[in-house]
């Protein structure tokens, strides 16, 4: 950190307490360089010293008074000169007067709450650093230092699978179903695709991670989606009776835990896409909100397929991030490198656009949300709860799927 | 109009073939290449590349088979470096996820499949989960042509791994043979899937070339059931109740007739016969319900063919039932094999409508060969099949079958098979409905095979021993004895109809008993049969029957002493005989009736019985009446002359009473011959019925009646001398020398050396008034020959004396 003016006549450290063992991880910043942060969890006390070293040694430092802040804001790029702290902590370190040798000042956040994970997004990033401030009288010497945080949360109580019949009438008619609701980041997606009614002649079929991150409110509302992932589960034309399988490891993306209206701010969500393709490139497709949550690393769950357990790094990242907006992997950064290559092999054929955006909202009344079956009124008939959802039937050859883009 | 240029779709296929292969290789290369600098992560990467090769929907199935070839080949380095790193114990963690995030489906299946392998072969452990993931994970590709060749490589790549241990002896994670049963069985259910939808997929007009890939393509299919087949664990049990149904099931469920056809076919040729024997019922009772398309015919004759020869093969082994040998060989005395096939083949007919009848009868003709090769002994089961033919045509309303038609010919197979089996007739003969299934074949049907088993008859020199059985078989060659109803109207070619009666007239002479009392029976039956013949018939076939008749006859004779009615039955033998000549006479012949009844008198003489003077004598008399009435031609009358005149000479029973007029009607009617020549030779020969006839007058010995003698040789010159032609004449003379030789040698008193010395003279005078030629050659040759047997006489002391003779 350089200010110009008067010089750097004093060098201000912050040492964290155990730092040496503390985990590390990767933190996209605000140009999209991932840094190597200390991560800490929600009600974790962070405390250590501020070590203040003189640049001269015999020279004497004279100050208005240090102190500490801890600080966790939501900053919105639209909206660059506001920031919204939502927490804010002071630590007086020393009164005003000189310093005469490098001195150490202890200080710590007992218990402090962190109510929200750290982010970085298109619109928004959601950070906690610590400020050290050497107040003088014409320029202030500040240090800062960025801290990861995690928010872990408990195996959810309510965890019901997602299963429903979609279609488009006469044409095709499907049962989906994914194991759960709620996923956590290393989690595995288990479910099935059943195909009651093929008329199309389908191409393929693929299950895309969707994030939807919305900012502000109102007039002055940004959604931006973003495909995660895109996994092709069937090649061909499935008949009548055919059930496929589904499982997509969740561990190999970039993911955050779904976040719901933080701080009357912004939201994070995700979305997992069915899209079937048929021959002549039309796309049909149904989106099923997912919630994702963070699992505390100690309890490690089986994995599907009796396989070990060990949720281990990914070979792939979704493949639409071309603005190399890689999440650094928590534990091996060397592999996922390598499976970037590989990645791009496979997907080699290179008409995945940078983001196939499939927002249908306000775009056709009829979609329904697959938690309530609900019938609309002017449905003449009264229908049972089996009712058939309608999928989304997209015209033309996928190149348009940025076509409805949000307002922006 | 741009000009592009055309390319074949062979030589398209080469280029898209030529261009994967291209990118395979270059793949692969560095694949092995970061596989030898141990970064494992960039050959998977290279493996994916690779593989994505295979997603290609522009090759056919032969050209993307060379693709696949090619890929999987370079797998197994992949395959082997990785076994390598575990047994070393690098293992890389998490593998079997990692290839999961490869977003493509074909590769990431291909990786999983190979990983998997892997994972299994270095940790016997994860085999059952690994096996039913991957199965089950494969689903993800239904396209045909990709998720078949996936599918068979997930296949192969199992092959020896798969758990071949019972279940008992087994721990739950490594599995056992039902997790490889249900293992192969799934995968064969998915790819028979796959395979079968290959048919309802792109245009209608390129059926036929659909066809022909899917055809290409059936070995991959056919691979899981020559894997089920191959776990040793699976035993009979395992396959009568699990693999077997689930085979089946599939199979009829998924109607579609080239699957069904192959599977079946699959089935019977992969399987173990033992296993086949147990599982009749259900594999035939699934053949019922194949589809109309399908060939049910090849497939159950296939099996059919199969265990007959499996039980044929185990002949040398020791029987497995020791005492029973009604049971075939190999196959166990709890599998009615016969029946079995019995049933169900009837039961396919019933079902499938649309079943040709030529394949009806195509399926009875497998199943006579099956009770043959089988039961051997089991005439009754052949019979049955009979029956049921025969029931087929009558629900089928056919009547008369065509012979020239396929059914005909299926027909005339079935027909022809127990007379080929059997070689004789007399077995076939117990086959109670053979006849009436011989009724459904047209007329030219019929005959043919009427032939056929007359042919085979007589080849084998079958002897039919009863009356009931000749009547079985004349009614079998019903149509080679007399018209049928049903016989086109056209004109009967003779010399073939010679030939089949020369044919049918052999047989008669198999018709023999060694009890003459059901001789005679067969010969009644035999006789009533053949006379419906018709004219053209029975001068063939009559004949052999009469000289049965005589033989039967002798034979009575021989066996007098154990049979005190002999002479009657022997009466009533030649009124048999006689009446059947009589039929042979009405049917407008004159000659064979005439010899038949000159060897009948002969015949009564020679046995003697009771009242046979009167017998004899009513045969000859009506020998005579026949060369009165019917001979009239003057060549016939010298030649029927003559055998009266040998068969007289012949017969000893007669009294004075009846042989004298006998012997004047021969002289009388050898002298009322029209022509010179005839009487002349006529005369002369009558004249040793005064010598050497016989008679009861006589006490059986010869007449010597010296005196008629030379009047009938008298009379012969006087005829001669009357001759115009100058050369008969001599002719007549040197025969008529050769008579008086003849009798003179023989002492006749009445022949005098003046009378030969005449003849000769005369001969000698006349002789060289011939016009040489070829006859007059012949004749001074016989002459000569004449003179010089004089010659002989006269030096030789034995014989009579000769003196005075001139010569």
């Amino acid at each position: 950190m350089s200010f110009f003016g008067f010089g750097q006549s004093a060098e201000v450290d912050i040492y964290l307490d155990g730092q040496e063992t503390r985990k590390k991880v990767e933190v996209k910043g605000e140009d999209n360089k991932k840094e190597l942060l200390y991560l800490y969890y929600d009600g974790e006390t962070i405390s250590g010293k501020v070590n203040v070293s003189l640049k001269k040694a015999g020279s004497k430092l004279e100050h208005q008074g240090i102190k500490i802040e801890f600080i966790g804001q939501i900053e919105l790029f639209y909206d660059r000169g506001n920031h919204h702290e939502f927490i804010s902590l002071v630590r007086e370190l020393a009164r005003p007067g000189e310093m005469i040798a490098h001195t150490s000042y202890p200080f710590d956040f007992l218990n402090v709450e962190k109510p929200f994970e750290v982010y970085t997004g298109a619109n928004v990033r959601l950070r906690y650093f610590l400020k050290v401030t050497i107040i003088r009288r014409l320029a202030d010497i500040v240090k800062e230092l960025d801290i990861a945080v995690h928010t872990l949360s408990s195996y959810p109580e309510m965890n019901n699978s997602i299963k429903m019949e979609v279609g488009i009438e006469d044409c095709l008619h499907i049962e989906f179903e994914y194991n759960k609701s709620k996923y956590h980041l290393k989690d595995v997606i288990v479910g099935k695709i059943y195909f009651l009614l093929v008329r199309i002649k389908i191409k393929h079929m693929e299950i895309a991670i969707i994030k939807r991150e919305t900012t502000g409110m109102g007039p002055n509302m940004f959604t931006e989606n973003e495909t995660i992932a895109k996994y092709e589960i069937m090649d061909g034309a499935p008949v009548k009776g055919e059930s496929i399988p589904i499982r997509v490891f969740l561990a190999g993306y970039d993911l955050t835990p779904t976040m719901r209206d933080i701080n009357k701010k912004f939201s994070v969500r995700y979305f997992l896409n069915l899209v079937l393709m048929d021959t002549e490139d039309r796309r049909y497709f149904k989106q099923q909100e997912i919630t994702l949550w963070r699992k505390g690393e100690k309890v490690r769950k089986q994995m599907h397929g009796g396989n070990s357990g060990n949720v281990g790094n990914s070979m792939s990242q979704a493949q639409q991030q071309n603005e190399q907006n890689y999440d650094p992997n928590e534990s091996n950064n060397v592999r996922s490198q390598e499976s970037e290559h590989l990645q791009e092999d496979v997907f080699r054929d290179g008409k995945v656009t940078s983001r196939s955006i499939d927002n249908f909202q306000g775009q056709d009344p009829n979609i329904k949300v697959m938690t309530q079956s609900s019938v609309s009124e002017n449905d003449v008939e009264h229908i049972p709860q089996t009712k058939i959802e309608n999928m989304e039937r997209e015209a033309g050859d996928g190149q348009n799927d940025s076509s409805n883009e949000p307002e922006k | 109009m741009p000009s592009t240029q055309q390319i074949s779709p062979v030589e398209e296929q080469e280029k898209l073939l030529d261009e994967a292969l291209g990118v395979v290789k270059v793949q692969a290369f560095q694949m092995k290449r970061c596989l030898d600098k141990m970064k494992l992560m960039d050959a998977l990467k290279h493996a994916s590349a690779m593989l994505t090769e295979l997603r290609t929907s522009l090759l056919s199935p032969k050209s993307y088979y060379e693709l696949y070839m090619a890929i999987t080949d370079e797998l197994r380095h992949m395959e082997l470096y990785l076994l390598d790193e575990f047994q070393k114990g690098r293992k890389v963690t998490d593998l079997y996820e990692l290839v999961q995030y490869a977003g493509n489906i074909v590769p990431r299946l291909y990786l999983l499949i190979t990983v998997g392998i892997v994972y299994i072969k270095s940790n016997p452990q994860l085999k059952r989960d690994i096996l039913k993931d991957l199965v089950e994970m494969c689903r993800g590709v239904q396209h045909p042509l990709r998720g078949l060749f996936l599918r068979n490589y997930l296949l192969q790549c199992t092959r020896n791994v798969l758990p071949d241990v019972p279940e008992e002896e087994s721990n739950l994670a490594e599995g056992n043979v039902r997790d490889s049963i249900d293992f192969v069985l799934m995968n064969f259910a998915e790819m028979n899937k796959l395979w079968v939808r290959m048919q309802h997929q792109g245009h209608s007009r390129e059926r036929q070339h659909r066809e022909k890939e899917r055809e290409e393509l059936r070995i991959l299919v056919g691979t899981n059931l020559v894997r089920l087949s191959q776990l040793e664990s699976v035993n009979l049990e395992k396959y009568q109740k699990i693999v077997l149904p689930g085979i089946l099931e599939q199979v009829v469920s998924c109607k579609d007739s080239i699957a069904q056809e192959y599977l079946m076919e699959c089935i019977i040729q992969v399987f173990p016969d033992e296993f086949h024997l147990q599982t009749l019922n259900p594999f035939l009772k699934s053949c019922a319900e194949l589809e109309p398309g399908v060939k049910v015919k090849n497939i159950v004759i296939s099996l059919m063919e199969r265990l007959a020869t499996f039980s044929q093969r185990c002949e040398g082994a020791p029987p497995n039932n020791i005492g029973d040998s009604d049971y075939p060989p190999g196959i166990p005395s709890n599998v009615q094999l016969f029946e079995i096939f019995s049933d169900q083949v009837a039961s396919i007919i019933a079902n499938r409508q649309d079943l040709p009848s030529e394949d009806m009868i195509s399926l009875q003709v497998a199943l006579v060969n099956l009770a043959h090769k089988c039961y051997p002994k089991r005439v009754d089961y052949v019979d049955k099949v009979m029956l049921n033919s025969v029931e087929v045509f009558q629900r089928l309303g056919l009547e008369k079958v065509e012979s020239n038609s396929s059914v005909g010919k299926e027909l005339q197979k079935l027909l022809k098979l127990p007379v080929d089996n059997y070689n004789n007739l007399l077995t076939l003969l117990k086959l109670k409905h053979y006849p009436a299934l011989l009724q459904h074949l047209d007329f030219y049907g019929r005959k043919y095979l009427s032939i056929y088993i007359l042919s085979n008859a007589l080849e084998h020199e079958t002897v039919i021993p009863t009356q009931e059985q000749v009547e079985q078989a004349l009614t079998l060659l019903t149509t080679v004895i007399s018209d049928q109803s049903d016989q086109p109207k056209i004109e009967v070619d003779l010399e073939e109809l010679a030939e089949e009666q020369s044919l049918l007239a052999r047989l008669v002479h198999q018709f023999m008993s060694d009890i003459p009392d059901q001789q005679y029976l067969i010969l009644t039956s035999a006789r009533k049969a053949l006379a419906t013949g018709g004219a053209l018939r029975v001068k063939h076939t009559l004949p052999p029957l009469i000289f049965q008749a005589y033989q039967l006859a002798y034979k009575y004779k021989e066996i007098k002493s154990e049979d005190e009615v002999w002479e009657k039955k022997c009466q009533k033998i030649f009124q048999f005989c006689h009446a059947t000549i009589t039929a042979l006479v009405k049917a407008e012949l004159a000659e064979l009736p005439l010899r038949l009844f000159l060897q009948g008198a002969l015949a009564i003489d020679q046995i003697g019985f009771d009242n046979h003077e009167t017998v004899a004598y009513e045969f000859l008399s009506q020998a005579f009446s026949l060369y009165e009435d019917e001979i009239s031609d003057s060549k016939a009358q010298l030649a029927a002359i003559t055998l009266i005149v040998g068969t007289l000479e012949q017969i000893s029973c007669f009294s004075e009473e009846n042989s004298e007029p006998l012997r004047t009607q021969c002289a009388l009617a050898a002298s009322k011959l029209l022509k010179k020549p005839d009487q002349c030779r006529g005369v002369a020969t009558c004249s040793h019925l005064f010598w050497s006839g016989k008679s009861l007058a006589t006490n059986k010995e010869e007449v010597h009646d010296g005196k008629k003698v030379v009047d009938c040789l008298k009379k012969g010159l006087r005829i001669a001398k009357q001759c115009m032609d100058i050369g008969v004449q001599v002719q007549l003379f040197v025969e008529l020398l050769n008579h008086y030789i003849y009798f003179y040698e023989k002492g006749n008193d009445q022949i005098t050396v003046q009378v030969l010395n005449q003849v000769i003279a005369k001969i000698k005078e006349e002789l060289p008034n011939l016009e040489s030629s070829d006859e007059a050659e012949q004749i001074t040759k016989h002459f000569n020959n004449t003179l010089e047997h004089l010659k002989l006489s006269i030096n030789s002391s034995e014989s009579v004396s000769y003196e005075g003779l001139e010569f």
